[in-house]
């Protein structure tokens, strides 16, 4: 190994796990983190499907093997170099790194729900997202949501498979994680009824499937397949949605005293520019571009520069760390000269 | 003063007589013929308004200014309003003197068409008398305003952004034959001129140029060949021009008296839409103000676009044309000439055949009206209750607002209304009521009293997807005291514009119809609207006796000059987004920046007003798909973005929707601004 | 079997023979506005329909009743163009064209 520098650019899930790989490897990982915290997504949720993991729990046992790995927070990259074998980087902070290989795990954007104003987030008293959702879940205080909700709705695929929000792609994951949640409001709620309004449920994974019939059939939780156009607050405050349950073909309304929104996964709005330094491909979605998306999804066209996580789609936690570790095997390999 | 020839004829003006009688007989033809197509009332408006003192001075004005001066030219770009004038006014000035001559000197030959034209061969007369002296460097004058003119219009052709176009019409091969006739008809008549000079007199250019050309030719034998070719190029454009964009030329003169008649287009080719098209002098300035022209596949499907294709007759490109625009009024607002793109582009769509039309008789509107009127302050604390005695009121016969309001065939909805008020009253529910009740039972008669007037707020289909505008304009009613109700908060009827403009206009007759009786039914006096497009419709199709109809900007406004709104100035800086249907289509460009001024800071983007550029998102166009939609609002954005404002302002819904998608900076409704600085 | 009376009778199936519906509306609209052809049938259309409330319009119906062949007149004939299922269709189809379109080429199945 001529340099055992790695820049792991983004600390979530994706760039930790490879950190942590990468130095059990022998190399010397560099994480720079645009945020105060490690862990991204993750460190803010509560708990994560199939197994009700807790998620902050998972990203301090993550973090425990990262001693001796450098951090940079509320670090970018400022510029990024060919030079010779490896890169010359710049970092906002004013360091300067000379790597062996880069590894991109910048991750994924939320959705901006308020960019779906007929959902009405930001300006109904009663509209949450997901990510909301979650971090009350993990205490955080939140005014919006009512204190014995009699009804709460779940709007799923808000800025996904939707053209008009700028992303027809499918999340992937919230569907499932719309299971969850309702789930836990009903364990926190037992008297609440609660609504799923979905376009179609894609749940895919080990165990899924199990969370769908345990709603089902322990928890009560109605399943509308349509999708919610448009939300209108009533006198008293209440949320009304309209939709159409396209399976008994008939429009139908709901007051709610609560609407989640199960916001999407876009891509970073950094992607561009940083595929631009390195001269990596985006692909169509705005993602980065994988040399393949079933052998190759690790690698990118530019030698050196490798992918882990969500950056280059929409992907679960499982899925994350297995590609972060998988984009360590392959960054040692390249290092070593091997392919 | 002497003729030069005692029959006063000679063959070379052959040329020029066939091509004047032909166009003189074609446009005489074409006036009787577009007479004849015009609808029987509005030949007559328009035969009395030629008539009528007023119209006919205006119809003299108006030509001399447009046709003859392109004062709308000058305003747009200096140097193409000169070379337009220059042509059109020196060409016309020429001929008026050329008349004047022939008066002067021999009177006896009025009769004879080219005598005007050709008076410097057929007449020897003599520069010193001081009548020649004065006449001959008038025409001379004029022949050289005439020349730099062309000699412009030549640099045009070669480099069209000098005159501030990006892009021109390509001319078609008839249009070339008649652009270049028209190049070399003044020179040629400067080389005719010029060899005649010493014989019959000339001024400061022709007579230098008759001693250059007497330097190297001797004789006089070239004389007459140039005089032909003179005549004949008069001729090929006098014989081309009813083929050519410069049919425009006469068709103008027929377009401005029948506008100011108050025309409108009736029949999609036929009449009135006939003389517009011809009226197109196809110069282009309709293309760079497109914004379809934003993409370059859309280029051809613009208004001159349009106009030509209706004179080829090319039925599938018509088609296309029509459907695909936004109908946002810019090229109507940029032309010279002012032919009605947007409503040509309606007059041809409304010549589809359907195998099925919408109908919206079996509607009932009762329970929305009212559910309405018994949500008017009258009936305040007692909804339920109030609405059952209005109800009951009203089938007892009370005429309440209603009568006043002169309402038909709702009347006995209406009732209902100034029942439920009257009721509620009574019944004293609150201690509020019995007042509210009084303004209820003085009805209509109290309606210009502010504070008083029953308020509709009718916010339309688009503001029901963008909910923050139906909040911040309910929020600032309720601040400014406003006794309103939300007529279709809960369910409600299109306005009736979207199928107007796509060409279904019984359709959307009958759907006006309804919408009538729901307002007048509510015993509302006045309606108010947040969206442009719903406000256009009211204010110019619906017939809502005794109320009155108003965009929340007039409004709000109003409150303001009033003192019941009052706001605190935010450091954020604004640029306003004119809607086409509310600034181009209604003329209200002042009232939101007046209020905007008050909320915020306000800037202006390089296009703005009546040229503000189209958001895309327009409900004009059937065709246009949403990826191409996306290009004409980045193209819009742009525009709003070099005012270098933090943020952006519009007053439309579907602008407000649009933007949002794309921009990258924050876009509000005026309403949302205002609710949020307000202070109480 | 025939002339048999069992005491009940069959009625008509109402299930429709895929294979043999009759889809020349369908195609001539799809060649008109090929926008049809991604519908994923997600109701948004449908909910916030403006007609709806007064006619029981569904855009989502129009299109799957036509692809099965089945009449469709007496929804859109409370259609009122206003666009707002353009607007909110996640697969941007044109709809306010393809229900202008239709309403040209309707026949009556």
């Amino acid at each position: 190994m001529e340099n055992k520098n790695v820049l792991v650019i983004g600390g979530g899930i994706a760039g930790m796990e490879a950190a942590r790989r990468l130095l059990q490897l022998g190399c010397e990982p560099v994480i720079v983190e645009q945020s105060d915290h490690l862990g991204g997504h993750v460190a803010g949720w509560h708990k994560l499907f199939p197994d009700m993991m807790s998620a902050p729990e998972l990203v301090e046992q993550m973090a425990a093997g990262l001693d001796g790995v450098t951090v940079y927070y509320r670090t970018r990259v400022a510029n990024m170099n060919r030079l010779g074998s490896g890169y010359s980087v710049m970092l906002s902070n004013g360091m300067s790194l000379q790597c062996g290989a880069v590894l991109i795990s910048t991750g994924f954007r939320l959705f901006d729900a308020s960019k779906k104003e007929e959902y009405g987030y930001g300006v109904y008293d009663h509209v949450v997202t997901n990510s909301d959702l979650e971090a009350w879940f993990g205490g955080a205080p939140d005014d919006r949501i009512p204190d014995s909700p009699a009804r709460v709705a779940f709007v799923h695929c808000v800025g996904s498979r939707d053209l008009k929000a700028g992303n027809p792609q499918c999340s992937k994951v919230c569907c499932m994680t719309a299971i969850k949640q309702a789930i836990e409001m009903k364990e926190k709620f037992p008297s609440a009824e609660v609504w799923c309004f979905y376009m179609d449920l894609r749940l895919f994974g080990k165990k899924y499937e199990d969370f769908y019939i345990a709603a089902q059939r322990d928890h009560g939780i109605h399943f509308v397949r349509g999708r919610v156009s448009e939300v209108s607050e009533d006198i008293h405050g209440h949320v009304v949605l309209k939709a159409e349950d396209t399976l008994a073909g008939t429009p139908v309304k709901l007051n709610a005293d609560l609407l989640v929104l199960m916001a999407g996964m876009l891509c970073n709005d950094d992607t561009q520019g940083l595929a631009r330094m390195v001269h990596a491909d985006v692909d169509s979605d705005g993602f980065m571009r994988s040399r393949d998306n079933i052998y190759r999804i690790n690698e990118s066209n530019r030698p050196g520069i490798f992918f882990a996580g969500a950056c280059t789609g929409t992907k679960t936690v499982p899925e994350t760390v297995a590609e972060a570790r998988a984009a360590a095997l392959d960054i040692y390999n390249y290092l070593n000269g091997r392919d | 003063m002497r003729e030069r020839f005692a029959t006063g004829f000679d063959p070379f003006v052959l040329p020029f007589l066939i091509g004047m009688v032909f166009v003189l007989g074609y446009c005489f033809f074409g006036i009787f013929r577009i007479l004849y197509q015009l609808p029987k009332d509005d030949r007559r408006r328009f035969l009395v308004s030629l008539i009528t003192p007023r119209t006919a001075l205006k119809n003299v004005w108006d030509i001399f200014c447009n046709c003859l001066l392109h004062v709308k030219l000058w305003k747009r770009n200096k140097l193409l309003g000169f070379m337009h004038s220059s042509i059109a006014f020196g060409w016309f000035m020429i001929i008026l003197l050329g008349h004047l001559e022939v008066f002067i000197y021999c009177p006896e030959r009025v009769h004879l068409f080219y005598y005007p034209i050709f008076f410097n061969y057929f007449v020897a007369e003599n520069e010193s008398t001081i009548g020649g002296a004065v006449l001959f460097f008038l025409m001379d004058f004029f022949l050289l305003l005439i020349l730099t003119g062309i000699g412009l219009a030549i640099v045009k052709r070669v480099r069209s952004r000098f005159f501030g176009m990006r892009r021109t019409t390509r001319p078609s091969l008839l249009d070339r034959v008649g652009l270049y006739s028209l190049w070399a008809i003044f020179p040629l008549r400067l080389l005719a001129e010029s060899f005649t000079a010493h014989i019959s007199g000339g001024s400061f250019l022709t007579i230098p140029a008759n001693w250059v050309f007497r330097q190297f030719l001797g004789n006089d034998l070239n004389l007459l060949p140039t005089w032909w070719a003179y005549s004949i190029v008069l001729g090929v454009f006098m014989v081309v021009l009813p083929f050519t964009r410069y049919m425009h030329i006469p068709a103008e003169m027929m377009l401005i008296p029948m506008r100011n008649a108050g025309l409108r287009i009736r029949h999609p080719r036929k009449g009135f839409a006939k003389v517009q098209v011809l009226s197109c002098p196809g110069c282009g300035v309709c293309i760079d103000a497109c914004p379809m022209s934003a993409q370059k596949v859309n280029i051809k499907d613009c208004t001159v676009y349009l106009n030509r294709q209706i004179r080829r007759g090319n039925e599938k490109r018509i088609e296309e044309i029509s459907d695909k625009c936004l109908l946002c009024g810019k090229c109507e607002a940029v032309c010279q000439v002012g032919v009605e793109g947007p409503r040509m582009r309606v007059a041809q769509r409304s010549a589809r055949r359907y195998g099925l039309t919408p109908d919206f008789a079996a509607i009932d509107t009762a329970p929305l009206s009212r559910a309405a009127s018994a949500a008017f302050s009258g009936a305040a604390g007692a909804t339920g209750a109030a609405g059952a005695a209005g109800a009951a009121a009203g089938a007892a016969g009370v005429a309440g607002a209603a009568g006043a309001a002169g309402a038909s065939g709702a009347s006995g909805v209406a009732g209902a209304a100034g029942g439920a008020g009257v009721a509620a009253g009574a019944a004293g529910v609150a201690g509020a009521a019995g007042a509210a009740g009084a303004a209820g039972a003085a009805g209509a008669a109290a309606a210009g009293v502010a504070g008083a007037s029953k308020v509709a707020f009718f916010s339309g289909c688009m503001t029901r997807l963008t909910p923050s505008v139906g909040k911040a304009v309910c929020s600032l009613l309720d601040k400014a005291g406003a006794d309103y109700v939300w007529l279709d908060r809960e369910e409600g009827l299109c306005c009736g514009r979207p199928l107007l403009t796509a060409g279904r206009i019984d359709a959307a007759i009958s759907l006006i119809r309804k919408n009538e009786e729901v307002i007048l039914g509510s015993g509302a006096d006045t309606l108010v609207l947040s969206c442009p497009i719903c406000y256009k419709m009211f204010s110019e199709r619906y017939a809502l006796p005794g109320v009155r109809v108003v965009s929340y900007a007039d409004y709000f406004d109003e409150f303001v000059q009033q003192g019941r709104l009052r706001f605190e100035k935010s450091d954020i800086c604004y640029v306003y987004h004119d809607p086409c249907e509310l600034g181009r289509g209604c003329g209200i460009y002042e009232s939101p920046r007046r209020l905007l001024g008050q909320a915020a800071g306000i800037a202006e983007a390089e296009k703005n007003r009546e040229e503000s550029v189209c958001c895309g998102g327009s409900l004009g166009s059937l065709t246009l798909d949403f990826a191409h939609r996306e290009v004409i609002t980045r193209k819009s954005l742009e525009n709003l973005y070099s005012s270098r404002a933090d943020a952006i302002a519009t007053a439309c819904p579907l602008c407000l929707s649009t933007f949002r998608r794309y921009s990258d900076r924050p876009v509000r409704d005026l309403a949302e601004i205002l609710d949020a600085s307000c202070r109480l | 079997m025939e002339g048999i009376d069992f005491g009940f009778g069959l009625s008509k199936s109402s299930s429709v023979q895929l294979d043999k519906v009759d889809l020349t509306l369908y195609r001539r609209l799809e060649a008109l506005e090929p926008g049809v052809r991604v519908c994923m049938a997600c109701g948004s259309c449908t909910s916030t329909c403006t007609a709806g409330p007064w006619s029981g319009m569904s855009v989502r119906k129009v299109i799957l009743n036509l692809q099965r062949g089945k009449d469709v007149g007496r929804m859109l004939s409370c259609c009122m163009l206003c666009g707002k299922c353009t607007m909110v269709c996640p697969r941007g189809i044109n709809t306010r064209h393809l229900i202008l379109s239709l309403c040209r080429i309707y026949e009556k199945v």
